[in-house]
């Protein structure tokens, strides 16, 4: 039984139900409407390049290994033996051309296939059909720009429909040179919060930044390009819920260190020229594709997914990127404002873990509960503009985004049709 | 050359001077602190990963001459402090902001510092330090984190006094289950 979400979410009047940060049955829905059916972010093609790589990750609480098979394509599977259900692989990188479970050694190649059973002969009497054991698949894998998106769902559109032009603006992120981007550091952490707050938050949340991080601005470790909200500044929508902060074309917004001003400036027409005449309207600073995939090039450059554990807990994982093009020195200080700024003891980041967790725990009282959040800001302010091919708010600072996020939340966990159609109880397989 | 072997009094005088470290932590006399490092001290913490030896039977690997197992984070990876003294500073002076909200109200913390061995030559101007640390942090209401882990200490005598050149911190989690690292170790 579905929870109806137009009586959470009311994005005409933007009002949302608190119930949708803490109610346990809501946060299963949307492991089944939203996690099972989305395209989420699994790993970057860089930390895969060659036969055998493997990186292991989560798509909603599914465990996932993402696996480049001796072939050389790139699989994902759940990182689930067929046996038992134990985790297959408890590494969390590495490279191999095989994997054996710990329980009771059955083991699969680096397609997937189920290759070796002990005592499949005398146990199973040679009755077991190894070709239907294999690691079960994800429904569809894509890459784009080296960002690789998988999904469970069969029915699910392409990546290339799903991200619309939110690709666009993602180019803005990891294809500003020749090369894309390259990943220099991983940070992983619990935040005791639900994970939509960080999904909006970076979706589209510029009026935090002046109070929140006012801290790290004043004291040097940020320029604070979206604190302010000049002429240029704006929330923009590429739709299907996704959502993007953007600054004006000629705005800084990188960490105010020497090494990265200059760079910027040396590299701006090849940006340009990449990008396209739209690079001269705007500057996307920090943007989330929806549901948990969130994209930061302000103050530090990091790629995150918010993975859910939860109604009130969420695994930040986050890693710093860098154009692979730049010079080692320029490399360096990326990965040090990423570490300063972006990261558990980031300067920026720390000073969000409360309020979110805060936002989320006040939930927990029927009373608190029952008052809706104020999700007002520059409501009726925003228009599309055909030249961003997105929805814009009129002002820097507007919650236009949050309400396309929760319109699409609202939309698809509705929509239950295709939801589950290949998930069944389980049983009926094989 | 364990410590046994070591001046006893040298012992003791680091074993101090890092109690007094602590003690300035726990006490949030952070500026003081401060003028504990060396003007060009690297201060850095490295995580740990989750990989599986090269001798693991749950994977037959694939390219051996490019399998890295080394669990510890390198100096170009996974790093979650990498300070100068400017930074450090940076990070100080923010804390005194009155909006440093990771911060406001305080963390409780208390520093234990064991484990310490002493390496290199006694008479000379630097001398490495290992130890271990535990640190409590208590916060808001009943909020518990332990950041447990190594330190790896260049210390100096300047001008008669110790100073940190070089600190080396290696926190022994994976996915750190702290929300955040808001405090100094």
């Amino acid at each position: 039984m579905l929870v109806e979400p137009t009586q959470l979410v009311d994005t005409e009047r933007g009002l949302l139900s608190r119930r949708i940060f803490i109610e346990p049955e809501i946060y299963q829905q949307e492991l089944q409407q939203l996690f099972a059916r989305c395209w989420l972010y699994l790993c970057h093609d860089s930390q895969i390049p060659l036969p055998g790589d493997f990186y292991t990750t989560y798509m909603g609480e599914d465990p996932v290994l993402v696996v480049r098979g001796s072939d050389g394509q790139i699989r994902a599977f759940l990182n689930v033996c067929r046996h038992r259900g134990n985790r297959l692989c408890r590494a969390e990188d590495g490279n191999a051309a095989s994997f054996t479970c710990a329980y009771h050694g059955w083991t699969y190649g680096n397609d997937g296939r189920l290759t070796g059973v002990p005592n499949l002969r005398e146990a199973y009497h040679g009755e077991l059909n190894r070709d239907r054991w294999g690691l079960v698949p994800v429904a569809q894998l894509d890459t784009y720009k080296g960002l690789v998106f998988a999904t469970f769902d069969p029915e699910a559109p392409s990546l290339r429909d799903y991200l619309g032009e939110m690709a666009w603006y993602l180019d803005t992120f990891v294809d500003r040179r020749e090369g894309g981007i390259e990943i220099v550091a991983t940070h992983k952490w619990v935040m005791p919060c639900n994970w939509k707050f960080p999904a909006e938050n970076f979706g589209g949340d510029a009026y935090h930044v002046n109070w929140s991080h006012r801290s790290a601005v004043t004291t040097g470790f940020s320029v604070g390009s979206t604190a302010s909200p000049a002429s240029g500044n704006k929330a923009v929508s590429p739709g299907q819920g996704h959502g993007l902060i953007c600054i004006g074309a000629d705005a800084y917004g990188d960490a105010p260190l020497p090494e990265i001003q200059a760079y910027e400036r040396e590299i701006r027409p090849e940006v340009e020229a990449r990008l396209g005449p739209r690079a001269k309207l705007i500057n996307p600073i920090v943007g989330t594709v929806f549901p948990n995939f969130s994209v930061l090039r302000g103050t530090s450059r990091t790629l995150r997914v918010w993975q859910p554990r939860g109604p009130d807990k969420t695994e930040i994982w986050s890693w710093v990127v860098v154009d692979k093009a730049a010079p080692p020195e320029v490399k360096r200080a990326f990965r040090l404002s990423g570490v300063r700024g972006f990261s558990p003891a980031g300067t920026f980041e720390q000073d969000d873990m409360d309020n979110w967790q805060e936002c989320t725990q006040t939930c927990r009282g029927i009373m608190s509960r029952r008052v809706p959040v104020n999700t007002q800001m520059g409501l009726g302010h925003e228009r599309f503009d055909p030249a961003l091919g997105a929805w814009a708010s009129d002002y820097g600072f507007s919650e236009s985004n949050h309400r396309e996020f929760y319109r699409r939340w609202a939309e698809l966990m509705a929509n239950g049709a295709a939801a589950n159609g290949t998930a069944g109880n389980g049983a009926g397989d094989a | 050359m364990g410590p046994a072997m070591r001046n006893e009094d040298l012992i003791r005088e680091i074993e101090q001077f890092l109690y007094c470290e602590a003690r300035l932590l726990d006490s949030r006399r952070f500026h003081e602190w401060l003028e504990l490092f060396t003007d060009d001290v690297r201060y850095w913490m490295a995580g740990r990963s989750n990989r599986y030896p090269k001798s693991s039977k749950a994977i037959t690997i694939l390219d051996p001459e490019r399998y890295v197992e080394d669990d510890v984070g390198r100096e170009d990876e996974l790093a979650l402090l990498d300070e100068s003294k400017e930074t450090l500073a940076a990070r100080v002076a923010r804390l005194d902001t009155g909006m440093a909200w990771a911060e406001d109200p305080p963390s409780r913390t208390r520093h234990m510092i064991t484990n310490i061995e002493l390496e290199g030559d006694d008479a000379g101007a630097e001398l490495k330090v290992y130890s271990n640390f535990i640190v409590y942090r208590s916060r808001a209401e009943t909020e518990q984190d332990f950041y447990v882990g190594a330190r790896e200490d260049l210390l100096r005598r300047v001008d008669g006094a110790w100073k940190i050149a070089y600190r080396k911190l290696i926190l022994d989690q994976n996915v750190l289950t702290a929300k955040n690292i808001s405090v100094f170790f």
